[in-house]
């Protein structure tokens, strides 16, 4: 803005010529940020589809859960901790799940090292049963999460979601969707090893 | 065959607007006056070529096109055959580019200017189109070659299969693709040094229609949201209707700073600021969009190596003009006549308030992206911050808004004034006695007196100059007033739909009666219709008020087949004072779930905006 | 005095404005339906697009309302029953962002720029008068 003939606005001699020329840099400034952000954020590679879980670097919520198998099997923390854990929400109902399966046997093979917890969310024992006789079972533990209570507590939102937890039992990786090999290579590996 | 016309189309386009360019720069031939419009004729008639091969290929289901392949269906019906050009990320980038030369060309019609100016601006508009149309060949061209052998598509989205939808993208894109020419005015008038009287004329009437489409626009996809997403609402400040909003409020600002034409203080620097922001927060929101950087209700299929291009435009473009703006910018020597309170310093507030607005809806729009990168963590910012920082931010503005048009230029003196504050005093009873009555509410409050004290000042103006002036140039002098009450009448409908609204879930079988306020309604019968692309399951209701019959009201769920969607169509009664709105929900034991919500003063939002329009077209054509 | 008119105007509304700000702390207790949807229309429904899950009909909105409606009951506050949720599904299922060290910047600085503009708008008012 202009303001005229009269250029000492505060009285103390600052010059209101370079005020305003100081004020012509800003949007400048601005769109050279505004670009700096956002083509990190897109290099990045993230996905505005998927947030970044809550829980990272937070320890792993209590889960007290009934296995599928044996209803009087209650497994808790105490069963699981000391191991990296890698837990895998599914269930029957689940079409992306059923793409993912086969690699949990890989991740088994390669990892023998590794926990691998299935948790059946929001499904019927049945048909869970069902669906592992089926497609097989490669999980350690299977834990049944009815009313996804559990899920609840681990911010499970849709399925499959996948977690890997550190021996200390501190949450270090969170997969929204089902893996696949590239993702596994790429992002799971890093924290199974 | 087609596909090749359009693309040879719009490679040739390209060529053409680097012609005008560089007939510009080598003006070797005496016959470069001829050189350059010729060019430039041919460049809109190539980019027409391509965009109508575009059409033609979605209208005669040429699925050998891999765009017509991903986003038609042979059993669209016509009319969503031919929107559906633009209803994709490449068809409307291409309308993009249509639109952006059909300003060029019209643009050269104009005989105000002096002939460098134009030829500079022309010049200008031309790079631009060069920019956009490289991103298009490079990233998004839609004339690629289908791989597979097939004869049918893989459909459109339902949703978009709808009439104001069908219509909003070119009439938004008009005004904010419009943007570009304001750009090219700005930045020709800013290097040949000539912001003059001809230069304001010009800029001005171009500014004011692209604003006005821009808020027709708008106004087209806050309707379809409102009776197309089911519960009433309008305004979501999504990011993608903050993108819209942003050049929006500017594009306001902007035309009402060139308002001080003739007079004596001319804001140049701050009228050639905001010509270079409208335009640069087009080329920002495209990209927030297209990028896939925000979710949205309204995403287009994301793509980071576009997003990186449009990016990298969005430097280039906007920083050049900055950079310009820097070095070039005009010094005014006049000093400004700034009382509290006259016209000048009404029109300040104006500008001031409307940027900060901008700047805030732009810094929600954006933060989460800085916090994720900086801490990975998300957050959104959604609805409560921006109804907690922009609508404080604009109460001064709509404040002054009541009494702008009636203060002079160089006095603060306002005619008539005690009459202006007995209105103030009625209006305020009045909003104490209706805020009272209905639910109560601070914002309620607000936004009332607000609306009345708008409407009824300006009334009070318009009556004083049709006492001073009889009914001679009633638009010259009162066109002002008539845009304000519109804005009045809109303020009221935001605030009464917003806080007003009611919403009752019922169970009802056929021949049964529900009561909702005033209303009761019967559900007659239930009829399955098959249409061409979708069959609908109909719910036909009889809506009485006071037992009084209104209306058949229908609402309906459609199954598509291609696309195997169910989507829900409400159902709704336009009152004058109120909105009936029913939306048919699902079926238990042969009852059907039903909601009823009763929307008030919704009407007044449409009716408030389409004031605006007339009054802002009134502004273009008068002398 | 040439402020005159003005000053009467805004006297006017702050007064009003002040009046009944107050009147609008004493509106009561709401029923639990108005809770549930003041809270759940703060929250981001996590498999839609932009949907608060009071609108939405989501599996997964049917689901928090359930658990939102259940913590009402149970007499917790909003402020607790909010960080239940952030603390399972982070800040993101919140709209309304929250006033920690990370948003300060995002809710001060409107305000800032308001007010710096206002006290700017005065200063040149009062140059411009003397």
């Amino acid at each position: 803005m202009d303001w005229g003939y009269d250029n000492d606005l505060f009285g103390n001699g600052w010059n209101i010529e370079k005020m305003k020329k100081l004020f012509l840099f800003i949007p400048l400034i601005i769109v050279i940020m505004i670009t700096i952000f956002c083509l990190v954020f897109l290099l990045q590679g993230k996905d505005p589809s998927k947030p970044p879980s809550a829980l990272l670097y937070k320890n792993l919520p209590e889960l007290n859960m009934i296995s599928l198998f044996d209803a009087s099997d209650v497994i808790s923390n105490k069963d699981l901790n000391g191991n990296i854990m890698l837990i895998n929400f599914f269930a029957s109902w689940c079409a992306p799940c059923k793409v993912e399966h086969p690699l949990f046997f890989e991740i088994k093979k390669n990892y023998p090292n590794i926990l691998l917890v299935g948790i059946n969310y929001k499904d019927k024992q049945e048909e869970a049963i069902n669906y592992l006789n089926t497609m097989g079972n490669p999980y350690d533990y299977v834990g049944v999460d009815n009313k996804g209570l559990i899920g609840l507590e681990l911010g499970v939102f849709g399925l499959p979601e996948t977690f890997i937890v550190n021996s200390k039992g501190i949450i270090t990786y969170k997969h929204l969707g089902p893996l696949t090999k590239k993702i596994i290579t790429n992002e799971v590996t890093p924290f199974i090893q | 065959m087609i596909s090749l016309i359009g693309f040879i189309g719009l490679i040739l386009s390209f060529v053409c607007n680097v012609i005008v360019i560089g007939s510009y720069y080598f003006k070797i031939n005496q016959r470069f006056n001829q050189t350059f419009y010729l060019a430039l004729y041919c460049s809109l008639f190539f980019i027409c070529l391509s965009f109508f091969a575009l059409m033609f290929a979605y209208i005669s289901s040429d699925f050998s096109n891999f765009n017509v392949f991903q986003n038609s269906h042979s059993s669209k019906p016509l009319l969503y055959k031919i929107t559906g050009t633009w209803g994709n990320h490449e068809g409307s980038m291409l309308l993009w580019l249509l639109i952006m030369s059909l300003y060029n060309v019209f643009f050269s019609f104009n005989i105000t200017l002096e002939d460098h100016v134009r030829k500079l601006t022309i010049v200008f508009q031309s790079f631009l189109y060069l920019c956009f149309s490289l991103f298009v060949i490079l990233t998004s061209n839609p004339f690629l070659v289908n791989s597979i052998d097939i004869n049918e598509g893989l459909g459109l989205n339902p949703i978009l299969q709808d009439p104001a939808l069908a219509i909003h993208p070119p009439i938004l894109y008009i005004g904010y693709v419009g943007f570009s020419l304001i750009l090219s005015l700005a930045l020709a008038g800013l290097i040949l040094n000539q912001l003059d009287n001809l230069w304001i004329q010009v800029i001005k009437r171009w500014a004011m229609f692209c604003w006005l489409m821009l808020t027709g626009g708008i106004a087209l996809g806050s309707y379809w949201a409102y009776y197309e997403l089911g519960w009433g609402g309008w305004w979501f400040w999504d990011p993608v209707e903050n993108i819209s909003l942003m050049p929006w409020i500017t594009g306001l600002a902007l035309v009402h700073s060139l308002m001080i034409t003739q007079q004596e203080q001319l804001l140049k620097r701050w009228i050639i600021f905001l010509s270079i922001l409208c335009f640069s927060l087009s080329i920002l929101g495209t990209f927030l969009v297209r990028s896939g950087i925000l979710t949205s209700v309204h995403s287009f299929a994301a793509d980071a190596s576009r997003g990186i291009f449009i990016l990298i435009l969005f430097l280039t473009i906007t920083g050049f003009s900055f950079i310009i703006f820097i070095l070039k910018s005009p010094h005014s020597n006049k000093q400004i006549n700034l009382l509290f309170i006259n016209k000048t310093s009404a029109l300040i507030i104006n500008n001031v308030v409307m940027l900060i607005a901008c700047i805030t809806i732009l810094l929600g729009t954006i933060y989460p992206i800085i916090i994720e990168v900086l801490t990975n963590k998300r957050m959104s910012v959604g609805a409560p911050y921006y109804n907690s920082t922009v609508l404080p931010i604009l109460l001064p503005g709509f404040l002054i808004m009541s009494i702008a048009p009636m203060l002079s230029w160089q006095s603060n003196k306002l005619d008539k004034i005690k009459n202006y504050i007995y209105i103030l005093i009625v209006t305020s009873i009045l909003t104490l006695l209706i805020t009272y009555l209905t639910k109560f509410n601070i914002w309620g409050f607000t936004g009332t007196i607000l609306g009345l004290w708008i409407i009824a000042a300006s009334l009070l103006s318009i009556l004083h100059n049709c006492l001073k002036y009889k009914f001679k140039k009633f638009f010259i002098y009162n066109n002002a007033l008539i845009a304000h009450i519109g804005v009045g009448i809109m303020i009221m409908g935001i605030t009464f739909s917003s806080i007003s609204q009611t919403k009752n879930n019922f169970t009802i079988q056929t021949g049964e009666i529900v009561n909702s306020g005033q209303y009761s309604l019967q559900l007659k019968n239930l009829k399955i219709e098959e249409k061409n692309n979708f069959q609908e399951l109909l719910g036909i209701f009889l809506l009485h008020k006071k037992n009084e019959f209104l209306t058949t009201i229908k609402s309906s769920k459609r199954y598509y087949y291609v696309s195997k969607v169910i989507t829900t169509e409400a159902g709704i009664y336009h009152d004058w004072f109120q909105d009936f709105y029913l939306v048919l929900g699902n079926e238990k034991n042969n009852k059907w779930s039903i909601t009823i919500y009763h929307n008030p003063l919704v009407s007044f939002i449409w009716i408030g905006v389409m004031i605006m329009i007339f009054s802002g077209m009134v502004g273009i054509l008068k002398k | 005095m040439k402020l005159h008119l003005s000053s009467n105007k805004l006297v006017l509304i702050i007064l009003y404005i002040l009046i009944f700000l107050f009147s609008t702390v004493a509106l009561g207790d709401a029923v639990i339906d108005d809770k549930v949807k003041k809270i759940t229309s703060n929250l981001r429904c996590m498999t839609c697009q932009n949907q608060t899950i009071y609108d939405s009909d989501a599996d997964f909105s049917k689901n928090i309302k359930q658990i939102v409606r259940q913590k009402i009951i149970d007499n917790q506050s909003e402020k607790e029953i909010i960080n239940f949720l952030v603390t399972r599904y982070g800040e993101y299922i919140v709209f309304k962002p929250q006033f920690n060290r990370r948003n300060i910047f995002l809710w001060t600085f409107p305000f800032l720029i308001f007010a710096l503009s206002f006290v700017f708008f005065i200063f040149r008012l009062k140059k411009n008068t003397t």
